[in-house]
């Protein structure tokens, strides 16, 4: 099970991505976990995750979380701001699974 | 060419001072310290909410009435009227987190530290802690001494000035004897702190801290020209698509959420409510109305007049979160970001509806916010009703001032729309 984690300022915004990619990985039969959290939870739940995509709103948040990251040895990236735009679940899950494979 | 070489210069420029607004230990610590009291702060407005329903009055006896806001009153009291009490244990603890330190530790230190500094005494009675100190009139001293003691509290631990136990004694037991020093010590400095104040002509520090800081700050935060600053930042900050709120906010809320108490005071009390420009001000009446921007309007804009398949999509993909007041779809979809053809209106609204807010208040065709936190994810109308103390002008101007967004966007949104529906039938 490969899990995905995004963060943004209240876990809002990114819960809607959120229900979309569960959606798309549903229907194309992919076992992933995908949540979204607050930024100020998001330190302490990148433990449990495989990659971290955050909002391109908190974008400047990338250098706080690139260190715990890097730790980690997991990805980390900023969300494209179209895909963000347009809720668009699959770009933002294929993009995720990418990311884990490398 | 040149436009977009200022839009980076900018953009370069935005960047750095978000990262370092954010990451700023002391200001994150401050933010974070506000979310924790936040639910206990709503908890709080909630009951406010329902102890002044509108109609009560008039269906029960005024015995009654009494009765019940009575039994209702503790709820409020315990939380929103001590909310500095939690923001500060917020605050130490977070800053001690950040340290990597026994959080809770620092929560308590900022806590007693507090204490010590505040009187004991209120009209000749002592072994009691007023109150209104533990407010919001408490809130800036709080701040600064959450900051200050957390730092003690580090500083005596990493000099090791701590006792050790020898192995096999118990981990709590342990714990409670390596921060009795760097606690003992902190404490004392506060103390001393405290007694040096009673000699000077401002006796306490309270009286120091807010003739010197918190008074000043707090008459230029509830000034006109403030709000429209700060919320021309929180757009400019939007337009690059940077989260607004969550940078300026950190700086302009102890002074947003002082004003909102005083109001709060006054509400309960049934007196002239102080002031206009409050945190729900700003919250309620600009920013709040279908998210960052008032983009509510925009969606409504965009139903009535619009033509383009894409922005149709859009504003159906909107709406849901949009009433809720979450629109990251509209400012990432519209695009807002880095979009010349909307910076216009997505400057100029705010500061109308500031405008149009303040003297709809100032008039008192509208009253002032009551004090009252209303959760944001509340939907405009209702948010307005409530936020002002379940007045139903404040749903009325709510809804005038989404009109009045809608007008300042239309052109705008036309030429948008135009340009978007012929590529449209270009591609076809």
């Amino acid at each position: 099970m490969k899990n995905i984690l995004l963060a943004c300022s209240a876990g809002m915004s990114t819960s809607l991505l959120v229900k979309k990619m569960e959606e798309v990985a549903q229907s194309k039969g992919i076992e992933v976990n995908i949540w979204a959290v607050s930024q100020d939870k998001a330190m302490k739940e990148i433990e449990k995750a495989d990659v971290l995509l955050i909002g391109p709103q908190m974008r400047f948040l990338k250098k706080k979380f690139s260190s715990v990251t890097e730790e980690q040895g997991i990805p980390l990236e900023v969300i494209d701001t179209l895909a963000y735009g347009r809720l668009d679940g699959e770009a933002v899950l294929n993009r995720a699974l990418e990311l884990m494979e490398n | 060419m040149e436009n977009n070489k200022f839009m980076r210069f900018l953009e370069n420029f935005l960047l750095p001072i978000a990262d370092k607004l954010n990451n700023n230990r002391y200001l994150t610590s401050l933010r974070d310290g506000f979310m924790i009291a936040l639910p206990l702060i709503i908890f709080g407005s909630i009951f406010v909410v329902i102890a002044n329903l509108p109609f009560l009055d008039k269906v029960i006896s005024a015995e009654a009435l009494t009765a019940y806001q009575n039994a209702l009153g503790p709820a409020s009291a315990a939380t929103l009227s001590l909310m500095g009490l939690f923001v500060i244990v917020g605050i130490g603890y977070k800053l001690t987190e950040h340290y990597k330190g026994e959080a809770i530790y620092g929560g308590v230190i900022a806590l007693a530290s507090v204490l010590i500094m505040t009187p004991q005494v209120l009209d000749g009675v002592s072994g009691v802690i007023p109150t209104a100190s533990l407010g919001a009139q408490g809130m800036f001293l709080g701040i600064f001494t959450a900051f200050i003691s957390a730092e003690l509290y580090r500083f005596f631990v990493k000099k090791e000035w701590t006792i050790k136990m020898p192995p096999g004694v118990p981990g709590a037991v342990a714990k409670s004897f390596s921060a009795l020093i760097p606690v003992t010590l902190t404490l004392t400095i506060f103390l001393i702190i405290r007694i040096l104040f009673s000699y000077t002509t401002f006796e306490t520090v309270q009286n120091f801290i807010y003739t010197v800081i918190q008074g000043p700050l707090t008459v230029l935060g509830s000034g006109l020209p403030a709000t429209i600053v700060a919320v021309l930042l929180i757009q400019v900050f939007w337009f690059f698509g940077l989260h607004g709120q969550i940078i300026v906010n950190s700086v302009f809320d102890p002074i947003w959420y002082t004003l909102n108490e005083q109001n709060l005071a006054a509400f309960q009390a049934g007196t002239e409510l102080p002031n206009i420009i409050t945190k729900q001000f700003i919250d309620s009446f600009l920013v709040g109305m279908g998210g960052s921007g008032m983009t509510l309007a925009v969606i409504i804009l965009i139903f009535i007049i619009g033509r383009s398949r894409q922005l149709k999509e859009l504003a159906k993909l909107g709406t849901p979160s949009g009433i809720f007041n979450v629109n990251e779809p509209i400012i990432f979809g519209l695009p807002i970001i880095l979009n010349p053809l909307v910076v216009i209106p997505w400057l100029v609204a705010p500061v109308v509806v500031t405008l149009t807010t303040y003297f709809a208040m100032a008039t008192g065709l509208v009253p002032p916010p009551a004090g009252i936190i209303v959760p944001w994810t509340t939907p405009p109308i209702l948010n307005g009703f409530l936020a002002t103390g379940n007045a139903w002008q404040g749903g009325v101007l709510q809804a005038f001032n989404l009109f009045v967004v809608m007008l300042i966007w239309w052109p705008f949104l036309r030429i948008m729309d135009k340009k978007y529906y012929e590529n449209e039938q270009v591609q076809k």
